[in-house]
């Protein structure tokens, strides 16, 4: 079934509540509908046609439409086929029946539109805020159109504190964040305690927004945009910068040449090299195995030199424009990155072998933190997560971007669910990588790595496009516009929907299963925080100088004698 | 033994843990390094710490800061008042004066410190922190009066020179209840001195130190040396129960050679520390809890003269 076919079943289905579709190619599928329409047809594609659910946008298209855009992404991944539908909405009345009850995994993303463009998801099941401050006025959507990227409201209150719900009775509240050993980003979980058995837990977050989607729609052009894509995140920063590339290739209709192609596998494939060795031993870490972490890190530190010698960087490769890549791999780097993969293969081997041996770490990790088949389809896990519970998803072969559809690699999944589960599959997907990488190199043809781009990008395109992060999916959506920058851009980073299934992962667990649990997603918060605008003058600016910080301190002590 | 040479020996006694204390945790240090590929710290490294923290501003962080300073103090006192039982390569100091029993009260004393200090710091780590040290020592404290007892049961009495000279394998046979006890304490070892993977009651990745959590400065430099002192008199404890072999050889041979063992039982404190995930407060107590039948069988059997 390719996109044709499905866009016939929704056809049937709604029949002429959809007023438009678009097939730009066989594996995109972009259909207009009545916003009366949209959550039937939500259902039917998630439930019926049994897609999985990737991500809700809305955007301010007033300046050129007069209307406001809400969509829902959806990916077949049998078919090979990302759909999205959308609908306008009035400027007067930005409303739209929500879905979080039909499709639960859209929860945050209709929370996120409410808060930031303003429109409103009617009869969401916890229609709390998601991402503003609660000191944020109501009635001010920072990423409309007419709210300036510096803007800071009147009447915001920077000091006020997150109102929290009430813990159920008979329960502790232990505070998790928003500085934790264990998470170097802040993010804040309340758990619900009864003893050393957590019963449930809210989670704030959203405190490190940098306004990098804002500043793209009003100040960055095109060619900026994949360097602050890139510092979305500190570990998977490449794929942040790939797919936005794509996306806006593919909304453009540009296909980058065929040795960017590769150049962009191989340097996907690295992060994934060096993230996963990361992951492994930060896992270690947590459940007290330091000696894991340490050999890990060792394992792994020629991988960053290799990736600083192609691209000036350790990290942060700063690798793709639109129509291309700015690095080139020459002839000694090929050699080079070739003994760099025998030894770490060596070496991981023998990682491999005493890792999935070793009784105390599988005492730790075995039934713990278990995501059902269910739970990964409701709140659309993905990634290491979702391929430990025995969903056999993965990007890089059901959407195939860049040089994956000329590479031959496994995908491994895993049956039990449970954090030892992540474990085994992001060990050996560690092989499938050098695999792959080694192919590209062999592959790899001559020729140019960047196109000539002479004309302006046509506006008012749809892009979509998702690159298979370490963690998952990483999702971008482009609406092109003027001015040589996009109208509207919106990133799902894995964690964003990965983060959501953590609070069932959890509950009824013991307190010490909670790290290694929230820590086997591999959360990444400044991926998931990338999003909050305007924030400039509260906590983020505020730096207090130590003699503050004492007299703080003091003065509390003070008022508690 | 006069008094005079009783305090002598009773200050040598701690003045060697003391002075060893940091030195062990700085092998120790210094061994988990080699183990992860790396350089490790300086071996006289914990020194150094120890004195930092004890020239830093003493900062009150905590609900009752009274009770904060009173259990730093209490843990190391309690260690330091151990090292006076235990023989370490001569008899032990206050052999006529002490019995088993004042041991195992002074070896509780430092768990009971530990739960001062979480309780007065009030944070809900601490808290969590103690409760997990409360459960440990439910498991262990038995099994160490086990393990003295089962030396006083064969040699019909609780004195510390009767108990402490090997005598758990004083059976009539062959010694069944002192290796059974031998094998019970070298399994939770690990445990009487809180290292991985026994230290959920400190996990810095779950608990943030536990009951340390609001501490700082002096007091914590108390509590460190406590936790370092507390790895040698447990390493001595051990070797005087179950290897004090070699006191025959005369001073100051035998001292060094005493001290020697412990240095092997800290380097395999370690080996075993560097190479184990942390275990589960669950899982610590279901695997203590088969230790204690071990020792219980001991005992048992210890009664009936094997």
């Amino acid at each position: 079934m390719a996109a044709p076919d499905i866009l016939k079943r929704l056809k049937d289905k709604a029949g002429p509540a959809i007023q438009r579709a678009d097939l730009p190619d066989e594996r995109r599928l972009f259909v207009f509908v009545e916003p009366s329409a949209l959550k039937g047809l939500c259902q039917f594609i998630f439930r019926d046609l049994d897609a999985r659910y990737i991500i809700s946008i809305g955007a301010d298209d007033r300046p050129h439409s007069g209307r406001f855009l809400v969509a829902h992404n959806f990916a077949f991944d049998k078919e090979h086929v990302l759909c999205s539908l959308l609908a306008r909405l009035p400027a007067d009345q930005p409303r739209v029946e929500s879905i979080s009850d039909v499709v639960p995994a859209a929860n945050w993303a209709e929370r996120e539109f409410r808060d930031l463009v303003g429109i409103e998801p009617v009869g969401h099941p916890y229609p709390k805020r998601l991402v503003l401050p609660d000191g944020w006025p109501e009635g001010v959507h920072p990423l409309r159109k007419d709210v300036r990227w510096d803007c800071v409201p009147p009447g915001y209150d920077e000091h006020r504190e997150f109102t929290f719900d009430e813990p159920p009775p008979g329960c502790v509240v232990v505070p998790f964040g928003p500085f934790h050993p264990t998470l170097d980003e802040p993010e804040h979980f309340r758990l619900y305690v009864e003893g050393e058995v957590v019963r449930g837990c809210e989670y704030r977050g959203f405190m490190v927004h940098r306004g990098i989607e804002k500043l793209a729609e009003s100040v960055l052009t095109y060619n900026d945009i994949p360097m602050a894509a890139e510092r979305i995140c500190g570990i998977c920063g490449c794929v942040h910068n790939v797919t936005y590339a794509q996306a806006v290739e593919q909304a453009a209709a540009i296909r980058p040449p065929e040795r960017a192609e590769y150049i962009r596998t191989i340097m996907l494939e690295l992060e994934r090299l060096h993230s996963h060795l990361l992951w492994v031993g930060l896992a270690g870490h947590i459940v007290g195995f330091d000696t894991l972490f340490m050999q890990a890190f060792r394992i792994r530190e020629p991988i960053m030199w290799a990736a600083e010698k192609i691209s000036g960087n350790r990290k942060t490769y700063s690798l793709c424009l639109i129509g291309g890549v700015r690095w080139d791999l020459t002839d000694e780097l090929k050699a080079e990155l070739h003994a760099v993969l025998d030894r770490l293969e060596t070496e991981w081997r023998a990682v491999a072998a005493v890792v999935s041996r070793d009784r105390n770490v599988q005492k730790r990790t075995r039934g713990v933190g278990v995501a059902s088949r269910e739970l990964v389809k409701n709140a659309a896990l993905i990634g290491p997560v979702a391929r430990a519970s025995g969903c056999d998803i993965d990007c890089r072969r059901d959407h195939p971007y860049a040089a994956y559809d000329r590479v031959d690699f496994n995908v491994v999944v895993e049956q039990d669910g449970d954090v030892w589960a992540r474990l085994l599959v992001r060990v050996q997907e560690v092989f499938e990588s050098i695999k792959i990488i080694r192919q590209c190199l062999q592959q790899m043809p001559d020729g140019p790595i960047q196109l000539a781009l002479a004309d302006e990008l046509p506006a008012d395109r749809l892009g979509l496009s998702s690159v298979e992060a370490p963690r998952g999916e990483c999702h971008h959506f482009v609406l092109t516009g003027e001015q040589n920058r996009p109208r509207r851009w919106r990133v799902r980073a894995p964690t964003y929907q990965n983060l959501q299934g953590v609070p069932a992962m959890i509950k009824d667990q013991q307190l010490a299963d909670m790290t290694i649990s929230l820590g086997s997603i591999d959360p990444c918060f400044s991926c998931t925080d990338r999003l909050e605008t305007i924030d400039l003058r509260s906590g983020v600016t505020r730096v207090y100088s130590q003699a503050e910080l004492l007299k703080l301190v003091r003065t509390r002590q003070a008022n508690q004698r | 033994m006069n008094l005079l040479a009783t305090i002598a020996l009773g200050l040598l006694n701690a003045a060697t843990v003391l002075l060893a204390a940091p030195l062990g945790e700085g092998l120790l240090r210094k061994l988990t390094a080699r183990i992860q590929s790396r350089q490790g710290p300086p071996l006289l490294q914990p020194y150094y710490d120890l004195l930092k923290l004890l020239c830093k501003e003493d900062l009150e962080a905590g609900q009752v800061p009274s009770m904060q300073r009173f259990a730093a103090c209490l843990a190391f006192a309690a260690v330091v008042a151990v090292a006076w039982l235990v023989p370490m390569g001569a008899p032990a100091p206050l052999n006529a004066h002490a019995d088993v029993v004042l041991l195992i009260y002074l070896l509780s004393l430092c768990s009971i410190s530990t739960l001062l200090a979480g309780l007065a710091a009030g944070s809900t780590f601490s808290l969590l922190g103690i409760s997990r040290e409360m459960m440990a020592m439910v498991a262990l404290e038995p099994l160490l009066a086990v393990a003295l007892v089962v030396g006083a049961v064969h040699e019909k009495s609780l004195r510390l020179e009767a108990v402490l000279s090997g005598s758990v394998y004083g059976a009539a046979g062959f010694p069944w209840s002192g290796l059974l006890t031998l094998l019970a304490v070298l399994l939770a070892f690990q445990a009487f001195v809180q290292r991985a993977p026994f230290d959920m009651a400190e996990a810095e990745t779950e608990l943030m130190e536990g009951p340390l959590l609001e501490y700082s400065g002096p007091k914590l430099a108390l509590f460190k040396y406590a936790r370092q002192a507390k790895l040698m008199v447990y390493c001595a404890l051990f070797v005087a129960l179950f290897a004090p072999w070699g006191l025959g050889l005369g001073q100051p041979l035998a001292w060094l050679w005493f001290w020697a063992k412990v240095g092997v039982l800290v380097l395999l404190v370690t080996a075993i520390a560097a190479t184990h995930a942390r275990y589960r407060i669950d899982q610590a107590l279901r695997y203590l809890g088969g230790l204690l039948g071990v020792a219980l069988a001991a005992l048992v059997l210890a009664t009936f003269g094997y």
